[in-house]
């Protein structure tokens, strides 16, 4: 079992609709898939048309009451489930910080699920704190799409560091140009410079495009809608990149 | 949650598209998928998916093709495959849970197919308030036997899937399936499931004459050397030429140990064709026999070298197939069908010997005597005793099995229940000795008819000197077993059944 998990400080970056596209493509493969909504707005869960409830909320979560296996969803596609999200999820660092060695406590409670799942996506909230914590010590990979501009660049440069200091040796962070807009001038420019600069830089963009802003009405991936297009080929070649460096 | 029951019949008034409007008034569903499939039942010959409550579906139709192993009795999907074509062996399956548990239960049986339906199926989806799939169903509506429809629950909306159930039941008026469609298809074919069996099963009197008891024992054999005789021509499996030498070597063993009902030239007779029959086939039962050891040996050897042998089983593969077309050949021989005709007809006829004897009598008898006899032989042999003797001894268990085996029906179940199961242990012990000192010798003998071959080259014989080494080692501790082996069948209880069971009543008919 391998987790990925779609993460940057930012809002609006684009980590909902990776973590939702990607983990369809997952399963299309025959990946036994799993997506864990983390983000109290239960963006990913309402793609999926699933209802952000979980039961006892994050305290019950957190404690391990229940299997995290009894809470699980299947999604109206094969080989793909998905954790919801519950509102009480505001309060996940609260949660967390009451108990013993908070920062483990997501990696213990999804080793269980090993056997089950090739691939767990964690959809993140944005920001920095005891969750994001704990989701970079549970996950294998850590996403991260950025929007080609000046700050976005500086919150990776952050991520990194952040990575360093703290050790996380068994996390390998990837990062990729997201809602990457042709039309504008710094865009471009910003992908040009730097793609070559940056190992854990994919060459891969994912362009600004209707067809993935339609998602939120259509209320499923990409591909479950449309087969054809440049927005498709880039999450494929995205995830066939993540693939190749695991 | 507590166990729901999954699929359905549909009555006999309502057909799959009147069903389907008749829903879409109850819960918000949609048609998904209607399209034309064939489904072929498949099993091995003697019936291993059936007996272990499962069965086993080749789906068809336009755009996929899966293999699916049910639970006869729920209809419950426990595992399913995508693949282009039914596999005949289970090993040809790419590995899956599906491959695993079929690997377990048929081992070196082909699958072979039982029957073809046609059907139209249907797929529909159950939906929420959000359009979100909370369940789905399949009809399966056949062209002969009706309609049918399961419940495809989908994971965290176990809710969705009871209430599912309650609609179909209460308000569809649907009937929970009790009986697997493979039954009634087998019915009207006038097929039942489990018509064969590997295992003698017979069911005789006590009180009948033996020469009656024995004839239909001799029929049943006959039978089944009869029923596996196609696929042992057609090489489908190793199993088909395995029961059909079974069933040859326990008609000689009965014609030598029922000497004394029929006549002389009767005996002499079919002993003599019976033992050619063993003989004309045993290279390919041998050869059988190394094919399906391979995994075994390779596994005793050193990583590094098992891929080696592989040279061997090409050997061995090609050996199999000069041996196979020329048993072909004699098993539609003129010598072969005709007196095994002359046999079935002898068989037929009203017994005429004049006996008083009845058969458990004779059964009695026959099974104190071989007894006796293992008894006299097993105690004599020490570690220094020549191997024949435990050859031998070897031999004369298997005439007791056979005759306990025979004889089964006429004594009480729970007691030669014992009795066969401690022999057996002892004929593990003394097959195993015999067993490893052929295998040995026989991959000597590999050895020296594959030095010709140009193909072949050291590290081949360098791996089959140390299998051979290999087997030595097994060969002596299954000798240095068979002393605690023999001691285990010979325990003063196991001689008490012995005796309560054949010994008494031989003595009151002296
Ligand atoms: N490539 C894209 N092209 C156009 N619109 C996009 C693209 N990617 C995401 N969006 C839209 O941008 C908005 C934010 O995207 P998304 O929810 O994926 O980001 P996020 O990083 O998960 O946000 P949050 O931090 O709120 O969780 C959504 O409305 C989404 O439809
Ligand atoms: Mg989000």
């Amino acid at each position: 079992m391998k987790v990925i998990a779609t993460y940057n400080i930012k809002g609006g970056v684009g980590k909902t609709s990776t973590t939702v596209n990607l983990a369809y493509l997952a399963a299309k493969n025959g990946y036994q898939t799993l997506v864990w909504d983390l983000d109290p707005q239960g963006a990913s869960s309402y793609y999926f048309r699933v209802k952000p409830k979980v039961k006892g909320g994050s305290k019950a979560l957190i404690a391990g009451k229940r299997e995290l296996d009894g809470l699980i969803k299947g999604t109206d596609f094969d080989y793909l489930d998905l954790l919801p999200a519950d509102f009480s999820f505001r309060n996940l660092d609260l949660v967390l910080d009451a108990r013993k060695k908070p920062t483990q406590r997501l990696q213990k409670l999804l080793k269980p699920l090993a056997d089950e799942y090739d691939y767990v996506f964690l959809d993140c909230p944005p920001n920095i704190s005891l969750l994001s914590e704990a989701v970079f010590e549970a996950a294998d990979i850590l996403l991260s799409p950025i929007i080609p501009t000046t700050l976005s660049l500086r919150t990776l440069e952050q991520l990194k560091r952040f990575i360093k200091e703290n050790k996380l040796k068994n996390l390998e962070l990837i990062s990729f140009f997201s809602m990457a807009d042709q039309r504008k001038k710094m865009h471009k420019e910003i992908i040009a410079s730097l793609g070559k600069q940056h190992a854990d830089l994919l060459d891969i963009v994912i362009p600004y495009a209707s067809d993935i802003e339609k998602m939120g009405i259509k209320r499923m991936p990409l591909g479950a809608y449309t087969q054809k297009g440049r927005s498709v080929e880039a999450y494929q070649a995205l995830w066939q990149a993540i693939l190749q460096r695991i | 949650m507590t166990k729901i029951a999954l699929s359905f019949e549909l009555p006999a008034n309502l057909n799959a598209e009147k069903f389907i409007a008749k829903l879409a008034k109850k819960t918000p569903c949609e048609l998904v998928q209607q399209h034309y499939a064939q489904k072929s039942f498949y099993d091995s010959f003697d019936w291993r998916l059936y007996d272990a409550n499962l069965t086993c579906e080749f789906n068809q139709s336009k755009d996929a093709t899966l293999l699916v192993l049910k639970r006869t009795s729920t209809a419950d999907i426990i595992a399913s495959t995508v693949i282009d074509k039914a596999p005949i062996f289970a090993k040809d399956l790419p590995i899956s849970p599906l491959s695993d548990k079929l690997l377990n239960l048929l081992e070196m049986r082909a699958l072979l197919p039982l029957t073809t339906l046609e059907l139209q199926i249907y797929k529909l989806n159950i939906f929420n308030e959000d359009q979100k799939t909370i369940a789905r169903l399949l009809i399966e509506d056949y062209t002969n036997f009706g309609c049918r429809l399961a419940i495809q629950p989908i994971k965290g909306y176990d809710k969705a899937a009871t209430n599912l159930h309650q609609l179909l039941v209460k308000h569809l008026s649907l009937i929970v399936i009790r009986k697997p469609i493979l039954l009634a298809v087998l019915k009207s074919q006038g097929r039942k499931p489990k018509d064969y069996s590997s295992k003698l099963n017979l069911q005789l009197k006590p009180t009948m004459p033996a020469n009656k008891g024995i004839r239909i024992i001799y029929k049943t054999l006959l039978n089944t050397i009869k029923i596996n005789e196609q696929g042992t021509i057609d090489a489908i499996d190793s199993e088909f030429l395995h029961d059909f030498r079974v069933s040859i070597r326990r008609t000689r063993s009965g014609l030598s140990q029922f000497k004394a009902i029929f006549s002389n030239n009767i005996n002499t007779h079919y002993s003599q064709y019976f033992a050619w029959l063993g003989s004309i086939t045993s290279l390919s039962r041998d050869l059988d026999v190394y094919l399906l050891n391979i995994d075994d040996y390779k596994a005793s050897l050193p990583k590094s070298m098992r891929e080696d042998l592989n040279p061997l089983i090409i050997f061995l593969q090609t050996k199999k197939i000069i041996a196979q077309k020329k048993l072909a050949k004699k098993l539609t021989s003129k010598k072969y069908l005709q007196t095994l005709g002359q046999w079935e007809d002898y068989l037929k006829q009203p017994p005429t010997e004049n006996t008083s004897l009845t058969l458990k009598q004779l059964a009695d008898t026959r099974i104190w005597t071989v007894y006796q006899r293992i008894l006299k032989e097993g105690s004599v042999i020490t570690q220094q005793t020549p191997a024949q003797a435990l050859h031998d001894l070897r031999k004369t268990c298997k005439k007791l099995r056979y005759l306990m085996e025979f004889f089964q029906s006429l004594y009480p179940t729970s007691k030669i229940k014992i009795l066969i199961k401690s022999l057996k242990n002892l004929q593990a012990v003394l097959g195993d000795f015999q067993d490893y000192e052929v295998q040995e010798n026989a991959l000597r003998k590999f050895s020296e008819e594959m030095m010709h071959l140009q193909s072949v080259s050291t590290p081949t014989f360098l791996a089959m000197g140390v299998l051979v080494q290999k087997l030595d080692e097994k060969r002596c501790q299954a000798r240095h077993h068979f002393a605690k082996c023999f001691i285990e069948f010979k325990t003063p209880s196991n001689q008490a059944i012995f005796k309560s069971l054949f010994a008494m009543q031989t003595r009151e008919t002296k």
